[in-house]
């Protein structure tokens, strides 16, 4: 039975040693293992393709409006038909990939490289200098990312730079928790204080020893960012404060779709929408896939 | 000893198999032994020869991808390897009691010891958790825990490791079972305290005379405890008979090898401790002959060949070719430390 | 268990003056100066000075956080020239009902996800567990707002089962029309389960390696009593801690939730005063939120000690 075979196999009983297995070796365990992750990968590279070598192939205006031409649909003009400016929608969605994925990335470097420079420097001090950095992280956090955002994209005009950063700087409070826990259980181990009595100094060890030994719960989050990011992004987009076009991206296309629900222009409607889904999705699978994968590591350690 | 009365165990070419991801090792390769009513027996060995896989497979708490592949395990007349898993169940923790090695992770954090004490007796004997708990007290008192009936609201993590295991003791003597395995309970626990629980052991053979199983990689222990010793090497029982004859009077060259590693009060600080060279074998590919052979000072063509069968009368076996003269065996040379 | 709740309320209260720096910090960099920025594009050069002077905006920083703090512990978090109303009244017209939503909202989705992710757990890898996961990714990974209008198509206008918009009202209306509650609840649970069901369920699978469930097979425990005597009980002790960490999630469903059914809530509250760029209302509700999800972080952290024997029996 189903429950018995889990359950079983929660026991380690036995010394037979099961041969402990690289960290590389494991996420590409992983993706042979998780079908869905396995799925997941070809289907991004898939979507990279489409946002960035697609333009080249199937040529459309994305600058110049056609008012004349609007909500025209799906035709061999117009594969996916025209937006309510004349934007040919396929092509839209194309570019408005580009940015979604240029930002979400670009947020998640962000995210990750100040986080974990974050936690790790507040993990590894310790005391005093870490509880505070530690209540500022908590302190940013009790304010909800869309709140924070909403108040920002009011102040200021969004741009691709601006939202990169802007999320950025709101996603790397998680990083910075996990590479902090994760800084304070390495820091007494054996080796670190091997090191220390080889003479090395804070920063060798932080940079060289420790932020090594987070990459997996790191790679782990950054997968995640970059699919809140997304959502994030398009939320704001359907606030109205998301960038302003001709520059297109997929959360931006679907809330001005929204507006055409009921006319039946479904081109308008469910193509970011699913584009959206599509990419979030996929993301999500392979961040699931690499916990799964780590955490079992981090197990039989 | 064994003879008149049924043995409460018997083991028979017992095969045991895990399989992992790309290869399947033989852990337990056609083992058999015995245990009646009333001894104690120790199963000794390295880590990774097996012995755990065969307190284990007496359960049939193999974890996944271990499976009994061959033999028969006979408790009290039954094969428990044959059985359903319904029916192993229900003699789990009421004909055979297991305390496990690790007294902090064994209990459940969030249950009450007295819960976890009672729970047995909750399973096999129908009883009402108020009753069984009752019952949990006087054998919390048995084990020598003081102020039973306080203890048995408490939680694992108030009480220390001793106090843990002794706590793993009466779990699994609750029902009264016929034969308790111990696998490697002093293991976790410091110097002191390892004395006290296996004192405690003692004191329970001699009150209560059931059988046990004492698996253990700790020589010291079984010198203290066991009727019987069984030695493991590598999957395969290589030495068996009473303690006595084990330490005095050693045939098996692995068996003398793991006496002279013990460190001595009589061994001078210039001497170096003395430890077995090589490694135990790939156990997915084992040697056609004596598995010890690799590593034997004394091995020849011979051990190579195949598996040595046992020699010797029935209460002292060998499988060894070259084993050791009576005159010259180490246990009789100065005192095994205790 | 005390040094625990102390050390975590003293933590709190830090956390808190930080979030009342970060807004006040906020509110000073807003274009155009406070003032203008405050009282609109209308207002005269007077007002502006009188503004200033009443907000000790000539004094240094320290001291105008100080008179800030002071008048936000009093109760006064600032007017709102938009709707002629102060922040606290409207806050306090509308945070019962973004509670309300919140709160119905959490619990279902708790009360979907955890027997979802223990189940997952004891079938791990295997067909279902698969197909839950797709599901509940595939709903989590669906922007609020698109989800929001997928429901409102199919339940409001094709089917006609569910109002398109969510009562209006005060409290009391809203509570008697809990039809009008469905969609807006279904929108904010469909997104989290995942997020619950998923933690549970790595919790689950974390308890089933632990050696006390080799223990309780020892003692001849069937795989059902193991599973829900042992297991569960361990699993879902940190669920609760999880429940204050998906406060701020589930706030922003709030606010996306809201805005699509039109929910006179404190989302829509925010998100208007985005619009209209009223800044005295959009850092009120940016305080009380964040002020809320700390304590909610608390009590959730309280919860969690009293849960779990090791943490409450312990001296300190």
């Amino acid at each position: 039975m189903a429950v018995d075979m889990q359950i079983a196999e929660g026991m380690q009983g036995t010394e037979e040693a099961v041969p402990q297995e690289g960290a590389l070796r494991l996420a590409a365990d992983v993706f042979l293992e998780n079908k869905l992750a396995l799925a997941s990968a070809i289907m991004i590279v898939l979507i990279v393709l489409f946002c960035f070598v697609g333009p080249h192939i199937y040529h459309t205006d994305q600058i110049h409006t056609n008012i004349s031409n609007a909500n025209q649909p799906p035709s061999r003009a117009h594969l996916l038909g025209t937006d309510d400016v004349g934007y040919d929608q396929l092509g839209r969605l194309m570019v408005g990939g580009q940015t979604s994925l240029e930002v979400a990335l670009g947020a998640a470097a962000v995210a990750v490289v100040f986080g974990v420079l974050w936690g790790a420097i507040s993990g590894y001090l310790g005391g005093l200098v870490d509880g505070i950095m530690m209540r500022v992280v908590d302190a940013i956090l009790a304010i909800p990312a869309l709140f924070l955002l909403l108040f920002l994209a009011a102040i200021t005009v969004p741009s691709v730079g601006t939202l990169i950063l802007v999320v950025g700087l709101i996603a790397w409070l998680i990083p910075a928790r996990l590479v902090r826990a994760e800084t304070l259980s390495l820091r007494t181990r054996e080796y670190v204080e091997a090191v220390k009595v080889m003479g090395g100094g804070p920063t060798r060890i932080v940079v060289r020893h420790i932020v090594p030994n987070t990459i997996g719960t790191v790679a782990v989050n950054a997968t995640f960012q970059v699919a809140d990011a997304i959502l994030l992004v398009a939320a704001l987009s359907f606030l109205g404060l998301g960038i302003p076009p001709p520059a297109a991206n997929w959360g931006g296309m679907l809330s001005n779709g929204l507006n055409y629900t009921y006319s039946g222009y479904w081109w308008l409607v469910y193509p970011p929408g699913v584009m959206i889904v599509l990419t979030v999705v996929c993301f999500n699978f392979i961040g699931d896939a690499l916990r799964d994968a780590f955490e079992v590591r981090l197990r039989r350690r | 000893m064994t003879g008149e009365q049924a043995p409460v165990l018997e083991v028979e070419e017992l095969q045991v198999d895990i399989a992992l991801r790309r290869s399947t090792v033989h852990a337990v390769d056609g083992v058999s032994f015995s245990i009646g009513p009333g001894e104690t027996v120790g199963l000794v060995g390295e880590s990774g020869c097996g012995k755990t896989t065969i307190g284990l497979a007496l359960m049939q708490l193999l974890p996944v991808g271990g499976s009994i592949v061959g033999g028969a395990i006979r408790l009290e007349g039954r094969d428990v390897a044959a059985l359903p898993e319904d029916e192993v169940r229900k003699l789990r923790g009421d004909r055979i009691g297991i305390v496990f090695q690790d007294p902090l992770t064994s209990l459940n954090p969030t249950m009450t010891i007295g819960a976890q004490v009672a729970e047995p007796l909750v399973i096999h004997r129908g009883a009402s958790m108020r009753v069984a708990r009752g019952r949990a007290a006087e054998l919390l008192e048995l084990v020598g825990l003081p102020s039973p009936t306080k203890q048995l609201d408490r939680f694992p993590h108030q009480l220390s490791g001793g106090m843990r295991q002794r706590v793993s003791l009466a779990t699994a003597l609750a029902c009264e079972p016929a034969l308790l395995v111990a696998d490697e309970p002093t293991t976790a626990l410091d110097v002191t305290t390892q004395d006290q629980i296996l004192e405690l052991l003692a004191r329970l053979r001699a009150e209560i005379g059931m059988a046990v199983l004492l698996i253990t990689h700790d020589l010291g222990v079984v010198a203290g405890q066991a009727d019987r010793v069984l030695v493991m090497y590598a999957g395969k029982l290589v030495e068996a008979g009473t303690t006595n004859r084990i330490f005095y009077e050693t045939r098996h060259r692995y068996t003398e090898a793991l006496l002279r590693s013990i460190p001595r009060m009589t061994t001078s600080r210039e001497e170096a401790l003395y430890s077995i060279p090589g490694q135990p074998p790939d156990l997915s590919r084992p040697p056609r002959g004596c598995r010890f052979a690799a590593r034997c000072a004394y091995s020849t063509e011979e051990c190579l060949a195949e598996v040595p069968p046992f020699v010797g009368p029935p209460e002292h076996v060998h499988a060894c070719v070259h084993p050791v003269e009576q005159a010259t065996a180490v246990g009789s040379q100065s005192q095994v430390a205790p | 268990m005390t040094g625990y709740v102390l050390r975590r309320a003293g933590q709190a209260v830090v956390v808190l003056l930080l979030v009342t720096v970060i807004v006040f910090l906020l509110l000073h960099e807003l274009p155009g100066g406070t003032a203008r920025a405050v009282l609109g594009p209308m207002a005269t050069k007077d007002s502006i000075a009188q503004f200033e002077k009443q907000h000790y905006l000539d004094k240094p920083l320290p001291v105008q956080y100080w008179h800030w703090l002071d008048s936000v512990l009093h109760g006064d978090l600032g007017f709102s020239y938009n709707q002629n109303e102060s922040v606290a009244q409207l806050l306090s017209e509308r945070l019962p009902k973004t509670v309300l939503l919140a709160g119905v909202s959490v619990v279902l989705a708790l009360l979907i996800a955890i027997p979802l992710g223990f189940f997952q757990a004891l079938r791990r890898n295997k067909p279902v567990d698969y197909a839950f996961t797709g599901l509940t990714f595939i709903f989590y990974s669906t922007p609020a707002f698109w989800l929001a209008l997928i429901l409102i198509t199919v339940f409001a206008i094709h089917w006609q089962i569910f109002p398109a918009q969510a009562p209006q009202g005060n409290f009391k209306d809203i509570i008697s029309h809990p039809e009008g509650m469905v969609l807006p609840v279904a929108t904010i649970v469909l997104v989290s389960v995942a997020f619950f069901s998923r933690y549970v369920r790595s919790s689950t699978l974390e308890n089933l390696l632990q050696d006390y469930v080799r223990t309780a097979r020892a003692k001849g425990a069937s795989t059902k009593r193991v599973a829900y005597r042992h297991v569960l009980r361990n699993a879902l002790v940190p669920v609760v801690t999880l429940a204050g960490v998906a406060l701020p999630f589930v706030f922003a469903g709030t606010l996306i939730s809201e805005e699509v059914f039109n929910y006179p809530g404190m989302g829509l509250l925010y998100y208007n005063a985005a619009v209209a760029r009223d800044y005295p209302v959009l850092l009120g509700v940016t305080l009380v939120v964040a002020a809320a999800t700390v304590i909610g972080s608390l009590l959730a952290d309280i919860g969690y000690a009293l849960l779990d024997p090791r943490v409450r029996y312990t001296k300190g």
